[in-house]
């Protein structure tokens, strides 16, 4: 299955400006995407719609990670993929040019916490995301699916069209 | 770089790669679609779902590129002729000829990167573009039509629906009273005059919008386009309704993306 992720460039300048402000503790900022999905003859296509900012004090100190959010966040997000019928994507940036990995950790931790979305609408995918500053890389926790899959594409949607291909 | 594609060098160093990689959809492949379909594989787009459920005759063959007298004896299904055209000229190209209404393979069109649309009437553009919407699709649509006036005007515009940009309520391309008036019409068609030439200008002038929006060589700010073509003083100019169109309302929300009734494949 393919797996391509859109989002508005308007939504994603928002998203790189909010994750690039420095915290006070933590070395990384962390936000969610929610968003649709549909089919297509190609496989499944992933629509962001909107950025859920983490507050400040919704972080918790841990010297032992880059960051780590409180359950403030996680349940402000779970809340949303309930009511709006979201697709959710934990999103955080690595700040460099060029494709990003996940590191160990990230993997680690978004195979605990991504899971959980299906707790609260487990008919639709979940994921993460990681953005540079102009690429992307992504897993999608599909329904019914234990190991996630990775997104294959990613389009900035707007004028102009945004690195069609990877972000 | 290839040698056909070396004189559009200056579109960007990825441009070929680029365009190659892209699939474009175009619904309707009578007058304007056809020119479409042309222009796009001379740049080298490389992958193409081509919707239209109608075969070829006689009356259409004075507008239609690509067409033969013997297309139109033969009544060949216009997405046949479209797929000839363009790997006639791009062989390594990808064509999916769907000889249906885009709303039978609407798979096939959401696994578009951009979208023409080139449909005669209201009703069907307003259904395609809220289709191009809820995928995020840049929707591109022209139209013309031939009016008994003194004795005739020829008008036209190239329209474009970008995600976040005004929708063409907006920009009143049509309005509620126009769909309404068209759905009490429903079965008396008739046959509009139509000709080749306003279809040719309003093609390129997409397939202008349609470049810039994917490679880098201008900046011009065309976030929107809304393009009028004037057949009579042969002129093409930016129509006012654009600069006065209000934020869109009509395409905002959530429940306006996706699929609301997707279910996973288990």
């Amino acid at each position: 299955m393919n797996i391509h992720f859109k989002i508005p460039t308007a939504l994603l300048d928002e998203v790189l400006a909010d994750l690039k402000r420095p915290h006070p503790f933590a070395a990384e900022r962390l936000g969610f995407l929610a968003g649709k999905c549909c089919s297509s003859r190609e496989g499944l296509l992933l629509i962001a719609h909107s950025y859920l900012v983490t507050p400040d004090d919704w972080y918790i100190d841990d010297n032992a990670y880059g960051c780590v959010f409180g359950p403030q966040a996680i349940r402000a997000a779970m809340q949303v993929c309930l009511d709006k019928k979201a697709c959710m994507f934990h999103v955080h940036l690595h700040d460099h040019e060029g494709i990003p990995t996940f590191s160990r950790a990230d993997l680690r931790e978004s195979a605990n916490f991504i899971p959980d979305f299906f707790n609260v609408r487990p008919e639709i995918p979940h994921g993460a995301v990681v953005l540079s500053s102009d690429k992307a890389v992504g897993l999608c926790w599909y329904p019914s699916r234990e190991k996630p899959m990775r997104i294959n594409k990613f389009s900035g949607v707007g004028f102009p069209m945004r690195h069609v291909g990877r972000l | 770089m290839k040698e056909q594609f070396s004189r559009q060098c200056f579109l960007g160093a990825d441009s070929e790669q680029l365009f190659a990689s892209l699939r474009a959809g175009i619904v309707g492949l009578g007058g304007g679609g056809s020119h479409i379909a042309q222009q796009l594989a001379h740049l080298g787009v490389g992958h193409f779902a081509l919707f239209d459920p109608d075969v070829m005759e006689m009356p259409n063959l004075n507008r239609t590129v690509g067409a033969t007298h013997q297309d139109a004896v033969a009544g060949l299904p216009k997405v046949r002729i479209a797929e000839r055209l363009i790997t006639g000229v791009n062989p390594s190209a990808v064509v999916w000829p769907i000889q249906k209404p885009w709303q039978q393979d609407f798979l096939a069109l959401r696994a578009c990167d951009v979208v023409f649309g080139c449909l005669d009437g209201f009703t069907l553009r307003a259904q395609l573009e809220e289709s191009c919407r809820r995928a995020l699709i840049p929707l591109i649509d022209i139209g013309m039509d031939v009016h008994e006036a003194s004795p005739y005007s020829i008008a036209g515009q190239m329209v474009s629906s970008m995600p976040g940009g005004p929708c063409f309520r907006c920009v009143q391309l049509f309005k509620e009273a126009d769909l309404n008036e068209e759905a009490a019409r429903y079965g008396a068609a008739g046959e509009n005059p139509q000709v080749i030439w306003p279809n040719g200008i309003l093609a390129s002038t997409a397939i202008g919008f349609f470049v810039q929006l994917f490679t880098p060589w201008c900046d011009a700010d065309n976030a929107n386009a809304f393009i009028g073509y004037d057949g009579n003083r042969l002129g093409l100019e930016h129509d006012v309704r654009l600069a006065h169109a209000p934020r869109c309302g009509h395409f905002k929300g959530i429940a306006d993306l996706g699929d609301p009734f997707w279910q996973a494949e288990l």
